[in-house]
């Protein structure tokens, strides 16, 4: 184990600090310039939930699994007659789906809970907002967002997809 | 109104200005007594990292009393932790201690599985001793960055950041968050590490451990953070223990008790590492224990990145519903120090009852006994010194 430098003479601890600081002074800085250059933000950056209302089936397991219930959904059923006959379907169609964004915790659970792929992660972070009520995003800006999404990475060696994530 | 009556009257009012928390003694006004004065620390001066308010009575410069009231940022984890499903609980456990989430966050789930049941793969256990070992080195450099910024000192905050923004990119890159990263699931990990993970923490490990090397060459040989915290704030190993503290405030004490050693859990059995501790117990060897550590978190993630087994990242067969039943406690290494979750479960999905101990909370209660006999000057630096996040200490 390390054992503490206890011998302190004057000046020479300043000196080698100083030392770093000059080596520092000498390399290129690190700051990245934000407004002028985007961060390079990786795939599965918890940034902004996109919606594809196209796969969404209103089964209502996101709004539920959600810790703090910021997801809301209206639906209504209608129903139609098969085209080749036989007893009317049912189906549910989404009239709301909005997620407000000023309670989300970005926990990520219901896009991990959605059974069909309705829901994604994008990395976009710039949609902050004067107004509070401006934070509830509903499915149309939802549906924006998709055009985002990055694709998910590849797995590292060794990794053993799931079956989900294998198909 | 006669006197005892006015002496009452103003011990109400300085019990007032206290926060009603101290016993107030009315001194005997004899011909060369001077009055003790009241001093609140807080509830929004940086040093205290938050809204921890200390109450401080003074004797000219000297310290006689001091008393933290906490209480600021009381958020009620516990009781919500009773209306949610444990794995939706995840995302609360993050939040108490916000700059250790990922080891807040595997204390919980292991808690979860040992009540449920629930048998993690190797490999989701090698990538979460990583993890908590990679967020941990996240905490220490926040705090020994920060603790020379309340010295007076403003560089080494800029150097601890650079570093942590290096790990939180590649944390961010496998976890999807730079800081509450939701990673750990019941059962397993959320998601594998993508491909070039492991190249890339190599890379940061190498240019950590460098830095870390520069980092304790810029501040753990300086003259003036020497003086100012050599003999300063000094905490014998009994009443560390005495008061229940943990973590580098009771190592630096000379106690070596790390639940990563004594109750091994995820893998730290297989890995070999050793617990820095100081000899004094005063404000630097508390310094000196986070940078010693942070040395030994790199040792532990280079082995957990040459023995990661190939394998499933989650449990293949998870029930549908969580069963908790009966009760546990759970004791991990978390950056501060010890914590612990209680949990209780009836059965159902929800835990009955939650009951966390904090690091933070038990480091805090020390400072009562530190305080006093020492100097207003000296009071940030032992304050800084005991390493707490406040909304560790009120949840």
């Amino acid at each position: 184990m390390a054992e503490q430098t206890r011998k302190r003479s004057t000046g020479l601890g300043l000196a080698k600090g100083l030392s770093v600081t000059l080596k520092t002074m000498l390399q290129p800085a690190v700051t990245q310039q934000y407004p002028r250059v985007k961060p390079d933000l990786p795939p599965r950056t918890r940034g902004v939930i996109a919606l594809k209302e196209a796969n969404c089936t209103v089964c209502y397991k996101c709004s539920r699994e959600c810790p703090d219930w910021c997801i809301y959904i209206d639906a209504h059923k209608e129903t139609h007659d098969p085209a080749g006959g036989g007893r009317a379907r049912s189906a549910k169609v989404l009239d709301r789906f909005a997620i407000d964004y000023a309670l989300c915790m970005y926990c990520g659970i219901c896009v991990e809970v959605c059974p069909f792929d309705a829901l994604f992660w994008s990395p976009e972070f710039e949609y902050g907002e004067y107004d509070i009520d401006l934070m509830t995003h509903e499915k149309e800006r939802l549906e924006e967002w998709t055009y985002t999404v990055l694709p998910p990475p590849a797995l590292e060696d060794g990794a053993v997809p799931t079956e989900e994530q294998a198909s | 109104m006669d006197t005892r009556e006015a002496a009452f009257e103003s011990s109400q009012v300085a019990s007032m200005i206290r926060g009603g928390g101290l016993d107030v003694e009315v001194m005997p006004s004899g011909e060369f007594s001077t009055e003790e004065m009241i001093l609140n620390i807080g509830p929004q001066h940086p040093s205290t990292h938050g809204v921890l308010r200390v109450v401080l009575e003074l004797d000219g410069e000297v310290i006689t009393k001091a008393e933290p009231v906490i209480g600021y940022m009381h958020r009620a984890a516990e009781k919500l932790a009773e209306y949610r499903d444990a794995r939706q609980v995840l995302v609360l456990m993050n939040r108490h201690d916000w700059i250790s989430a990922f080891n807040n966050e595997l204390g919980w789930t292991i808690a979860v599985e040992r009540l449920a049941g629930i048998e993690v793969p190797d490999r989701a256990q090698w990538i979460r001793t990583m993890f908590a070992e990679w967020n941990r080195i996240l905490s220490h450099l926040m705090f020994s960055g920060s603790y020379p910024l309340e010295l007076g000192a403003m560089t080494p905050i800029f150097y601890a950041f650079r570093e942590r923004e290096m790990i939180q990119d590649l944390m961010e890159s496998a976890t999807g968050a730079r800081m509450h990263h939701s990673y750990c699931r019941v059962g397993g990990l959320k998601d594998d590490l993508p491909r070039g993970f492991l190249k890339r923490s190599a890379e940061v490990l190498a240019e950590t451990r460098k830095r870390i090397g520069e980092f304790e060459t810029l501040i753990m040989g300086n003259e003036i953070i020497y003086a100012r915290t050599r003999d300063v704030g000094l905490l014998p190993a009994e009443t560390a223990i005495a008061f229940g503290t943990s973590g580098p405030v009771l190592h630096a004490s000379g106690v070596a008790m790390d639940p990563r050693k004594d109750e091994p859990y995820e893998k730290y059995a297989e890995v070999e590492f050793d617990v820095p501790v100081g000899t004094k117990g005063d404000c630097y060897d508390r310094l000196w224990v986070l940078i010693e550590r942070m040395k030994e978190s790199c040792n532990i993630i280079e082995q957990c990145m040459d023995r990661l087994p190939p394998g499933e990242f989650r449990a293949p067969k998870l029930p549908k519903t969580l069963k908790m039943d009966g009760e546990v406690y759970v004791r991990t290494e978390n950056p501060l120090g010890l914590m612990g979750y209680y949990v209780v479960g009836d059965g159902k999905k929800q835990p009955y009852r939650l009951k966390m101990r904090t690091a933070s909370f038990s480091n805090v209660s020390v400072i009562p006994a530190m305080l006093p006999g020492t100097l207003v000057p000296d009071l940030i630096a032992i304050l800084g010194s005991i390493f707490f996040v406040v909304g560790d200490v009120d949840r």
